[in-house]
């Protein structure tokens, strides 16, 4: 009884620290939702239909959501084949193949966006869709995360359906890939939020409009004459936040886990 | 016989969406020619103008796209790089010597003869003795003051200060109205924009950068000691920020004065109708002159445009003074560069951005040369190390001279 | 070998197949910049003047260790990593020690906790740049309780630890949760032994808890260093490096370099040396866990 009693205190104890960390976001709500009428202020979503209304706002979102789309399926897609032929393939050249992960993982993205960004260029393609998603296609650490799920799940479903004469694509696809669901919640949401919320790359790699993401399109609505248009740059800010914040609500345990997965643990 | 029929009606569907989007763009695949034009206004700005000149030009079609401050010299550079690059572009006066001195540009220097004596800022477009663009319309800075402020300090608010002096005495009264109540708003370390604060005042008191030949630099003068050392005595009454910052202050109220450009005559009607404000030159030292800085966005075309001749047509088309005049009246933050613009109806009955135009009348463009980019920042650098008191004002001039000769001596390489 | 059957049987001809489109990207986006940025790294590559480039040999690096704005975006990194990193760790496994233990709506706090760790990094800076503006939350706080408040962001000194601890709120949830996971993997029972030996919390914890610990904390020292290496987005939006350089970070730099001035060449050498730097921090590492970083930005 006591000891259930103590307990709650500590929840009573650390509300206050949440409110510390809560605060910031909480200012930004109100910052978004405030909207002032002459002397009065008052409360609305007018800064949120101006900002989807008239400016490229909308763009920027489905901007961001067509290449998030894109950028995890295709991890969904290519990080399990690979990583499937690199839990289950013996071929010769493995060892470099796994060391050409390890470098990728350690090489900062940085000193390849020189190149990649002259590459699009001469390519025709800076400002296209192909450009914002075809680096991010497949990704090493998914490669990482997948080899280790598939290691760990015994082969024995796999020989059956060969034994049965399945073909290899059709064992990969109706038999291996159902085992790994988990792994692909997993590797699904945290590519999601890194690619959603990544920054330097679309940055470099779009100068219009029409193709920028809801992160660099903010950023750069957030330098000159906008600077201090706070109330539409929140409501900009919070609506590159709410799918972030759905995809913690639904999968906060794959996310948790993905991070755990970059500790070796 | 059902289905046949229903072939038979999707073809002759199919043949009349092709027809009719033929009858559309057809000229356009027959004797057309399209002109890729890149700039800086919004749509709604330059939108009518453009199709003005579609209209009295029939053979030639504007591919019309908008860049973005932010973005707009990498994109060009990148396009100018991959050989992309438009048939005619906005670029701004600052970047006109690096594009020109890298060979990227058109010369026009036959084409513009019997323009030059009615524009201004030709030496913006002008590299080698060579001209390659035209001065389409032009930015300059001059002194915002808030009338409420002024009284309330009892202050003349029917007129804007004059003097350096005045303008001390003025900020110091303003300030001591409440804690966060500024009299001057103070350009700090803002990339592109610090210099053009200062040099306003340097020029206004004789002061310059390169000597008049381009051979020499003459920035560490008394008299560019002279106005750094009145810029930093503003301090104590000063917010201190970058432009964004100061031009909310001064919409809130909070800000007695600053220097400041007319993209304020849209933003303030928007944001903070009741504002009573005025504007005036910038101010100058007993003697001086009112100068201030003077930009201009160039129009210019690339090497290995398909049509240079139906570029500098649109060029023509623009710069002519009725097209630049509306452009300037839909932008509000740029001013006419045709000689003469100040006595238009339109500047009369609006005297505030009549101020604007004639400020430009005494204000200086900074040196067309291909390092200007980088001797920018040498200068910024060296002013944001006195604001912030890690120099003092002559060491802080003296930086910057010795880093200008290095810049200058690297010319070429 | 494939016609064998049974465990593991490889995959035959489908094996290399699978691996196609990690050849292919790692061809296209990892070992061919590598090289072409090496290569880039000892020229004069301007793209605007694609005529003039040129091999100039060491020239880039010699460069760049003369370079005084890259001395401070180095030093700068290292205040960033060394002010936020005690201060992080020590929140973030406290806030763990907390949460750690069973209690009403522990599950909910966690969470709270966390979610400012999975926020875009523009949308904090926006927002931490309202809150540090000269009319912001913060001033405005303060002026409203008398007193007279610095420009945080517009003060040489004052700007960088700004953004230090903008960094130590929003990161403190995401350390916190590799802490839990490393108290939860403590055994129960050596835990449960100190404590019947009547050892204080104190000492339960420096002898029991912080033993094990260890390794995680070796890791988050290492990827706090690197991520600091690798600040970018928080200048960019809050102080595009200022004032006076007190912000610039290695990164912004190589960014200015490669893309305001388009000294591509330059701005390469300046690439490999931070690579350089944080494959050095990597190793060591890799030598204390055997594979992996966190996320990939």
């Amino acid at each position: 009884m006591i000891m259930a009693r103590a307990s709650a205190f500590r929840a009573f104890r650390i509300s206050p620290l949440l409110l510390l960390a809560w605060a910031p976001l909480a200012w930004m709500v109100w910052l978004a939702v405030r909207v002032p009428q002459g002397e009065a202020l008052t409360l609305g979503l007018g800064n949120f239909s101006d900002l989807l209304g008239s400016g490229p706002f909308l763009r920027y979102t489905l901007n961001s959501a067509i290449v998030a789309a894109w950028v995890v399926g295709l991890n969904l897609l290519f990080a399990s084949l690979v990583g499937y032929a690199l839990a289950r393939g013996r071929f010769r050249g493995k060892r470099p193949l796994l060391f050409s992960i390890l470098i990728t993982l350690m090489v900062p993205r940085q000193v390849t966006m020189i190149p990649v960004y002259l590459m699009a260029a001469r390519m025709h393609m800076i400002d296209t869709y192909p450009a914002l998603i075809a680096p991010f296609a497949v990704d090493a650490f998914n490669i990482f995360l997948m080899r280790q799920y598939m290691q760990q799940i015994p082969p024995e479903m796999e020989d059956a359906a060969r034994v049965d004469g399945a073909s290899e694509l059709r064992i990969f696809f109706q038999v291996v890939m159902p085992m790994v669901r988990p792994a692909l919640a997993v590797m699904g949401v945290n590519t999601f939020l890194v690619n959603w919320n990544s920054f330097l790359y679309p940055l470099v790699l779009t100068n219009s409009d029409a193709m920028r993401t809801l992160p660099v399109g903010l950023a750069l609505y957030a330098q000159g004459e906008h600077s201090v248009d706070w109330g539409h740059l929140m409501a900009g800010a919070l609506i590159g936040t709410l799918p972030v914040l759905a995809a913690f609500l639904a999968f906060q345990k794959q996310i948790v886990e993905g991070i755990l997965a970059g500790t070796g643990k | 016989m059902n289905r046949r029929m229903w072939l038979a009606a999707a073809l002759l569907l199919a043949a009349g969406t092709v027809s009719c989007g033929g009858g559309g763009g057809g000229g356009g695949a027959g004797g057309k020619t399209t002109v890729v034009f890149w700039e800086f206004f919004p749509a709604e700005v330059i939108r009518p103008i453009v199709d003005k000149f579609e209209a009295t030009h029939p053979g030639v079609k504007v591919d019309l796209q908008q860049l973005t401050w932010q973005g707009g010299l990498e994109k060009i550079s990148a396009s100018v790089a991959a050989g992309t690059a438009p048939d005619l572009c906005e670029i701004g006066s600052t970047w006109e010597a690096k594009f020109a001195s890298s060979g990227a540009l058109e010369d026009w220097t036959a084409d513009v003869q019997i323009m030059l004596p009615r524009h201004r800022l030709w030496e913006a477009v002008k590299f080698d003795d060579r001209y390659f663009g035209i001065p389409w319309v032009m930015g300059t800075r001059a002194l915002f003051y808030n009338k409420e402020l002024f009284a309330r300090a009892g202050l003349d608010s029917s007129k804007a200060p004059e003097t350096w002096s005045q303008v001390l005495a003025d900020s110091r009264k303003i300030r001591a109205l409440g804690e966060s109540t500024y009299g001057f708003g103070l350009q700090s370390g803002d990339r592109y924009k610090l210099f053009k604060k200062f040099m306003s005042l340097a020029w206004s008191n004789g002061g310059e950068i390169l000597s008049p030949d381009q051979k020499r630099v003459v920035f560490d003068s008394p008299q560019n000691l002279a106005a750094l050392k009145f810029y930093l005595s503003l301090r104590p009454y000063a917010l201190m920020d970058r432009q964004e910052t100061l031009d909310q202050g001064f919409k809130e109220g909070r800000i007695g004065m600053q220097v400041s450009g007319a993209w304020l005559f849209k933003t303030i009607p928007h944001d903070a109708p009741s504002l009573r404000y005025g504007v005036g030159l910038v101010p100058a030292p007993p003697g001086g002159r009112h100068a201030s800085f003077a930009g201009a966005e160039i129009l210019a075309s690339f090497k290995g445009s398909r049509h240079p001749r139906e570029a500098l047509m649109l060029a023509q088309f623009l710069v002519a003074p009725e097209n630049a005049a509306a452009l300037c009246q839909a932008a509000k933050d740029v001013q006419p560069s045709a000689v003469g613009s100040e006595d238009s109806d339109y500047y009369r009955q609006r005297p505030m951005e009549q101020i604007f135009v004639r400020q430009l009348e005494t204000a200086v463009a900074p040196p067309n040369i291909s390092q200007w980019v980088d001797m920018e920042g040498a200068i910024e650098e060296a002013l944001e190390e006195a604001l912030h008191d890690k120099v003092t004002p002559e060491q802080a001039l003296k930086n910057a001279q010795r880093k200008l000769e290095a810049l200058l001596a690297a010319k070429g390489s | 070998m494939s016609a064998r059957g049974g465990a593991g049987a490889g995959l035959g001809f489908w094996g290399p197949a699978f691996l196609l489109p990690w050849l292919v990207s790692f061809g296209l986006f990892g070992a061919y910049p590598l090289l072409f940025s090496l290569r880039l790294s000892f020229m004069s590559y301007n793209p605007l003047n694609a005529a003039a480039q040129k091999f100039v040999g060491l020239q880039n690096y010699v460069t760049a260790f003369h370079d005084p704005v890259f001395a401070t975006a180095l030093r700068n990194t290292a205040l960033f990593a060394l002010g936020t990193l005690p201060v992080t760790t020590t929140l973030a496994l406290g806030l763990a020690l907390l949460l750690e233990r069973k209690f009403p709506m522990r599950d909910a706090l966690r969470a709270g906790f966390f979610f400012p760790s999975v926020v875009s990094a523009v949308v904090i800076s926006i927002l931490f740049k309202q809150i540090y503006s000269p009319y912001g939350l913060l001033n405005s706080t303060l002026r409203g309780a008398g007193f007279s408040p610095p420009h945080w962001l517009e003060d040489p000194r004052l700007a960088l630890p700004c953004i230090m601890v903008m960094d130590v709120w929003s990161s403190v949830g995401y350390y916190a949760v590799l802490f839990l996971a490393a108290l939860q993997a403590v055994p129960a029972e050596i835990r449960e032994s100190a404590v019947l030996e009547g050892a204080s919390a104190l000492r339960v914890f420096r002898s029991v808890l912080l033993p094990q610990l260890q390794p995680m904390l070796l890791f988050v020292l290492v990827i706090n260093t690197i991520r600091s290496l690798q600040i970018f987005t928080e200048v960019f939006v809050m102080t595009s490096g200022g004032p006076m350089h007190s912000t610039t970070t290695a990164v912004y730099h190589l960014y200015d370099q490669a893309f305001f001035r388009f000294e591509h060449g330059y701005a390469s050498a300046l690439a490999y040396i931070l690579t350089g730097i944080i494959l050095v921090v990597s190793l060591l590492q890799a030598r204390f866990l055997q594979f992996g970083e966190g996320t990939g930005t």
